[in-house]
């Protein structure tokens, strides 16, 4: 009876770790693929709103393979056709028609003005760019702590909300080493894009440096494509739109 | 057919792609500038017909550019068309910048036929390497240039490991009457090539020219970010057996023989504030000294004495003819750039205020450039910008046409 009752405590105590040991870091790559898959392309618009109400509007083609390697075309409005961003590991380099070449960029710039700084609009996997430190339970949803894993990243610290079951974001707040917020990204309007990509499609961001003023991140058009290496080279930026 | 999401549409047709596309912008620039008129630069250009002391123009530029994308091959061109009136009456001229023809069978090539600027280096505001452009303007680096004829070809390939990428591109240019007769000695194939590494993280290009144009040079420039917001890079290019046109002893012309080198060091940084300073130092051996400087503006002087003394215009013409060498664009040996931006100041959007200095530190003459830029209305861009001078007589920038100046342009992309 006795060793009947041990074997059940320790099963009974095998089934709580379970429950509570979360690998971080394995469920930060869980939600980097129901974000996106692996190589894709996809439309984004981005949408500042100023206190008053006015917006303006910048509307990109990206593309993206494997962890290191993204890179994206403005395609609208006129007076940012063409502008390319391509991002290779930390490297980042912005492409201006009319200066003709392309130039490095950093990850704090923002080739847009407003919230979104190039990070955001060049954003890697989750996984790539930072550590799980802790998870916690927070309702129907986990609490992941994030930590850059280098100085070059944007943010230092990331609090990401992640569904149980759908293991997608819901909001994520930016902050410095010093625990300063310097922006909430909200992810709303879950969508299915097809090929099995269910995710939302619409990000809000709000930041106390911008008072008033608002940021939207819409999606469109999210699909898997093989993309060669070479697309994300400085050669190919110029001609990054023949992808669409 | 509209893709909705909350209470923010993304509209499919505008993301459609078509074909064929059609833009560009229109710009009005109007300046005024106080002139000084002991300088050179107004000595040579309106000895014999003075003008008041205050410049106005406007101007009126249009650039279109189109294209037409089938498979992989694609036809781009682009015109820039500017309309002037000063006070010397109206002036006009449009120029091809760009008329070429690019297929593109796989990412890993690309070959293009036409007219169009290589825009090599990684200076800002100075390209030593740039063999095959034409020289740009520190004081507004960013406008587009005219490019030049020519057949190259671009094979990319990527790697992993600290290779990541090798880029090669040769060139063809043809220097003929009527082709590209601005780029040197006539009846020449001139051949250049490019090769671009991404290597340990840092962008290398070594760049040759060959041919009969131009003396062969050989260039070598680079960039690389140190930290996440500190960039350096630098170009370095050598000149063998170039000609330069100087001012004899005896007041006439000679040409001097030699090899040459220039080369830039710069560094771009962006503060925890969200300023941006980019600060070069440009070295070109090949420049003047201003012993030869001065030469030349003692030259212009007596021209200018002489014509108003007795009409003769010979040794003005002699000066004229000089010109193009000693007026250039920053025609000495040592100069510094620096430029402080400031994005959004004060948390005022799509707003930029920038400080420009370029400093020729052989004769310690300078320019100084404020500007003010807003770019908060979707396509249309305000550029408020205004240029001071200082420098002693001889000096280069005391030798301007303008003391002061004040630009405004109102540029509307479509």
């Amino acid at each position: 009876m006795i060793h009947r009752l041990l074997v059940f405590c320790l099963l009974l105590g095998s089934i709580s770790l379970c429950a509570y040991a979360i690998d971080g870091n394995q469920l930060l790559k869980e939600v980097d693929r129901k974000l996106e898959p692996e190589a894709y392309e996809m439309y984004r618009k981005f949408v500042n709103i100023d206190p008053e109400g006015t917006k303006k509007e910048f509307t990109l083609y990206m593309v993206k393979k494997g962890q290191d390697k993204i890179a994206g075309v403005f395609i609208a409005p006129a007076s940012e056709k063409g502008r390319t961003t391509l991002r290779l590991d930390e490297n980042m380099w912005l492409y201006v028609p009319n200066v003709g070449k392309p130039v490095r960029i950093t990850s704090m710039q923002s080739v847009i003005g407003g919230v979104f700084n190039n990070s955001d609009i060049m954003r890697l996997d989750f996984s790539v760019e930072y550590d799980v430190e802790k998870v916690e339970e927070a309702g129907r949803e986990y609490l992941l702590h994030l930590k850059a894993k280098t100085n070059n990243v944007a943010y230092d610290r990331l609090n990401m909300w992640v569904s149980k079951s759908t293991k997608l974001p819901s909001k994520i707040e930016c902050r410095t080493n010093a625990d300063m917020l310097i922006k909430t990204l909200y992810y709303k309007e879950t969508k299915d894009f097809g090929g099995g990509i269910v995710r939302p499609s619409v990000i809000e961001t709000e930041s106390p440096l911008y008072k008033g003023y608002k940021s939207i991140m819409i999606y469109a058009k999210i699909q898997a494509k093989t993309l060669k290496d070479e697309v994300f080279t400085l050669t190919f930026m110029p001609h990054l739109e023949s992808l669409r | 057919m509209v893709g909705r999401a909350g209470d923010y549409d993304i509209d499919l047709s505008e993301i459609d792609k078509k074909p064929y596309s059609l833009g560009g912008y229109a710009e009005f620039v109007p300046l005024w500038g106080a002139r000084d008129k002991e300088s050179s630069l107004y000595k040579l250009n309106f000895y014999n017909s003075p003008q008041s002391d205050l410049a106005q123009e406007y101007n009126s530029r249009l650039q279109l550019e189109g294209s037409l994308e089938k498979g992989a091959a694609l036809l781009f061109v682009r015109t820039n068309s500017l309309v002037a009136h000063t006070n010397q009456g109206w002036s006009g001229a449009t120029k091809i910048y760009d008329a070429y023809l690019s297929l593109k069978p796989s990412p890993l090539l690309t070959v293009t036929l036409g007219k169009k600027a290589p825009k090599w280096g990684k200076g800002y505001a100075w390209n030593p390497v740039a063999f095959l452009d034409k020289p740009k303007n520190p004081d507004d680096p960013e406008l587009s240039l005219e490019g030049l004829v020519c057949a190259s070809a671009d094979f990319t390939r990527s790697f992993v490991g600290s290779l990541k990428t090798v880029s090669f591109t040769p060139a063809i240019v043809p220097v003929y009457d009527h082709l590209n007769d601005s780029f040197g000695t006539l009846n020449q194939l001139n051949f250049a090539a490019k090769l671009y590494l991404l290597l340990y993280d840092t962008d290398i290009d070594l760049i040759a020219l060959s041919g009969g144009s131009k003396s062969a040079r050989y260039g070598l420039d680079f960039s690389r970010n140190l930290t996440a917001n500190f960039e350096v890079h630098g170009e370095f290019a050598y000149l063998s057996n170039a000609q330069r046109k100087v001012l004899s002893d005896d007041g006439g012309t000679q040409f001097l023989r030699g090899n040459g080198r220039s080369w830039l060091l710069g560094v771009r940084y962006l503060s925890g504030l969200n300023t941006t300073y980019i600060l070069e130092y440009y070295r070109n051996e090949d420049g003047f000294t201003p012993g030869e400087m001065n030469s030349y503006y003692n030259l212009v002087d007596q021209a200018y004495q002489a014509f108003l003394g007795t009409g003769s215009d010979s040794l003005m013409n002699q000066a004229i003819g000089l010109a193009s060498n000693y007026t250039r664009i920053n025609p000495m040996k040592d100069y510094l750039y620096l430029r402080l931006s400031q994005s959004e100041p004060l948390n005022i959007l799509y707003f930029t205020a920038a400080i420009t200095t370029i400093f020729n530190a052989d004769d310690q003459s300078f320019n100084l450039t404020p500007e003010l830029l807003y770019t908060g209305v979707t396509n249309l861009e305000l550029r408020l910008k205004t240029s001071f001078i200082s420098g002693v007589d001889h000096s280069e920038f005391d030798e301007k046409i303008y003391d002061t100046r004040l630009e405004f342009r109102a540029r509307y992309y479509f």
